[in-house]
């Protein structure tokens, strides 16, 4: 079996596309949601189709006994008009009532998802054989899905699409700032129905292949992963379509794989799809948390690691400014840190040539002298802001200058030069280095 | 057509249970920056987004450059919202944000013509952010920050700017340098109400003012209305009682007494 396969293989097919379309359309409009800070709204919503897919699914069995293999319908028709009671509910709730958003949504979920339990279980008793379908949507069940799937996931990818593209502008302000979209005279109750709805869409047909417990998890990891790396809304959109596809792909392509290891050794047990495609999404949202080059985990540790290793270089170099030349056991007297770390910090000023060394002795060059200099008159320039512009005591205001020495850009010394007119002494009598001389 | 910029008849507005605006009537003509005064909760921003048509007043009547309703006029009103209702983490560029300024009048399927980014790219300059155009908005500081969105006002071509704290975060040289663009824009024509909270600089920026302290304590010129006594009620505890009495007012109204 080939990776093609699964694209062409009449079997194999329906699950594939039918997955990735639906990830498609599901992670766009959970970006939409993630935007909006609803992102719970998706998890209320789902559960709350539950007890709509159960009374949907028994009104089919009893109306048209004999077919089920087109329940699917009894069970979209019910998964929507409870959602859609859920959202009103959480609706009502939030604005005539004034009760809190998050208490609202919980308040829903629990509800009805209870009421769908209690309803699945009465089931159990009068249409057995009806109710595993419902057991299957739980977690959802990609590998039954056929020809059909594919053609209607595909066409509610394509509206998703659609409007996104079309209604990008408006969309954009209607999520950053609803008021202003409302006073620009924009459209913003067409949107806001538009999002609802294919929000609403995208999630209850995505319960057929993730299902109801999982789905809302499905919406929202792109997102996530998503806004790791771009600052732009198109990317942002873009990067959560694919993201989505691509945990689609691979939790399908996962399961199947998985399902038939299974089988050869003999285990009677599935992979199942949805937990598989979701396990892949949070795995890529993990990831790019960790790992994204800009707001990602481990690259702000490594900034902070650079920072700090610059704070100890400049320290060393300010202590070299005060004394003509230093041993390393005199530094490791003043500067409590490893000696590893030192001949480090002592590597770098030397490569940077900011030091010399002589006969085991240290020296600053004049590059460096300068530098230190520049670095004194910082911390000395932000003494004296503190103590005589926000009359900060004396005691104080040298730790803080400690820390502002490292952070003060050009541009802040020059209006601090400016402010204090061109001082020449901190308020502990030292005198500013001059700025002409450095 | 009468001059009147924004003219409001017994306007009241109540917030769940609480009122916010009581009785409020007055008139502002056009061409002035107006300074609007009052403590916190005294009803400013209510009274904007009444205005504005984002909350629905109890009772009253607003009307808009010329007894026009906002419904009418959307185009013609530019509003900047006060800085702590945006989401600044939003993925968005300081470019886009003023882009936003033209949104309410894009072409079919919403496309942004060129004119609108030209547009864009002026009002950014005007407010010296050119160099900042592609940043997005976190990374820009508090004054940057209010600069983009007087910018995105500035694009609208608008006739009326509601600007809510417009100087909340911001240093001097940019509070006055926002203030240097809103006077060309009154030399338009154009009306300002801006939402105040330093009273030492009301006199230089303003040349007509209301204060508000849930009632209306006075609307006029400057000069006629900016006194002590006036200042007293709008900022003093004496209104405690009419606040009380007014509040359960609006329980009773709203069915919570």
């Amino acid at each position: 079996m080939s990776l093609l396969d699964f694209f062409t293989d009449p079997v194999l097919r329906g699950p594939t596309w039918g997955t990735l379309f639906m990830c498609i359309a599901s992670s766009l409009m959970g970006g939409v949601l993630f935007l909006k800070r609803r992102c719970l709204l998706g998890e209320s919503l789902s559960h709350a189709a539950y007890p709509g897919i159960v009374a949907g699914v028994s009104l089919f069995a009893l109306l048209f006994p004999e077919h089920d293999e087109s329940a699917f319908f009894g069970m979209l028709a019910g998964a929507f008009a409870t959602s859609f009671l859920g959202f009103k509910a959480i609706e009502w709730m939030e604005k005539k009532e004034k009760v809190r958003s998050d208490a609202a949504l919980c308040f829903v979920l629990a509800l009805f998802f209870g009421i769908g339990t209690v309803a699945a279980s009465a089931m159990q008793s009068s249409l057995p054989s009806w109710r595993t379908k419902i057991h299957a949507l739980m977690f959802g069940q990609a590998a039954t899905m056929s020809d059909f799937h594919i053609a209607l996931y595909a066409m509610l990818t394509s509206a998703v699409a659609l409007f996104l593209f079309f209604g990008f502008r408006h969309l954009q302000a209607v999520l950053f700032d609803s008021d202003y979209a409302k006073t620009a005279g924009l459209p913003v109750r067409w949107i806001d129905w538009a999002i609802f709805w294919l929000f609403l869409f995208a999630l209850i047909l995505g319960i057929r292949s993730v299902g109801i417990v999982l789905m809302s998890g499905m919406a929202i990891a792109p997102a996530i992963a998503a806004r790791q790396f771009t600052d732009r809304l198109q990317s942002f959109f873009c990067l959560s379509a694919l993201f989505g596809a691509l945990s689609g792909l691979a939790g399908n392509i996962i399961s199947v794989m998985g399902t038939i290891a299974l089988s050869k050794s003999g285990e009677r047990l599935t992979l199942p799809t949805g937990p598989s495609i979701i396990l892949i999404g949070a795995a890529i949202a993990l990831l790019s948390l960790l790992f994204a080059p800009k707001r990602g985990w481990a690259f702000r540790i490594c900034r902070i690691a650079a920072f700090r290793f610059r704070c100890l270089q400049e320290n060393v170099l300010k202590a070299m400014w005060k004394k003509e030349s230093y041993l390393f056991n005199e530094f490791q007297e003043i500067h409590r840190v490893v000696p590893l770390m030192l001949h480090a910090i002592l590597w770098r000023l030397k490569q940077g040539g900011w030091i010399v060394k002589a006969k085991e002795q240290y020296i600053l060059t004049a590059d460096g002298r300068r530098k230190a200099a520049s670095i004194v008159r910082l911390h000395r320039l932000w003494e004296l802001y503190l103590a005589s512009e926000l009359g900060v005591s004396h005691e104080k205001i040298h730790l803080n200058a400690e820390e502002m020495e490292h952070i003060l850009t050009p541009d802040i010394e020059e209006r601090l030069t400016r402010l204090l007119a061109n001082p020449k002494v901190d308020p502990h009598s030292q005198p500013i280095p001059e700025r002409s001389f450095l | 057509m009468n001059q009147y910029a924004v003219e409001t008849e017994s306007l009241h507005v109540n917030y769940g249970k609480t009122a916010v605006l009581w009785d409020i009537s007055f008139k502002i003509p056009r061409g002035c920056i107006v300074g609007i005064l009052g403590q916190n909760g005294a009803g400013k921003s209510t009274l904007f987004k009444a205005i504005l048509g984002l909350i629905k007043p109890l009772s009253g009547k607003i009307d808009l450059l010329g007894g026009c309703r906002v419904s009418d006029v959307r185009q013609k009103i530019a509003y900047v919202p006060q800085r702590e209702s945006i989401d600044w983490d939003f993925p968005i560029t300081a470019e886009e944000v003023v882009l936003m300024g033209r949104y309410g009048r894009l072409g079919l399927f919403g496309r942004v013509r060129k004119a609108d980014r030209e547009a864009a790219a002026n009002a950014l300059d005007l407010v010296g952010m050119r160099l900042f155009a592609k940043r997005q908005i976190s990374q820009l500081s508090g004054g940057q920050q209010q600069r983009l969105f007087i910018a995105r006002a500035l694009v609208q071509d608008a006739d009326l700017f509601l600007l809510d704290e417009p100087f909340a975060g911001v240093d001097m040289a940019t509070e006055k340098a926002i203030m240097e663009l809103l006077k060309v824009q009154k030399q338009q024509g154009k009306t300002i109400l801006v939402i105040h909270h330093d009273l030492s600089t009301v006199e230089e920026y303003f040349e007509w003012s209301i204060l508000l302290n849930t009632r209306l304590i006075a609307c006029g010129p400057l000069t006629e209305v900016f006194h002590r006594e006036n200042l007293i009620r709008t900022f003093g505890k004496g209104q405690m009682l009419f606040d009380e009495a007014a509040d359960s007012l609006a329980k009773s109204q709203s069915g919570f007494l």
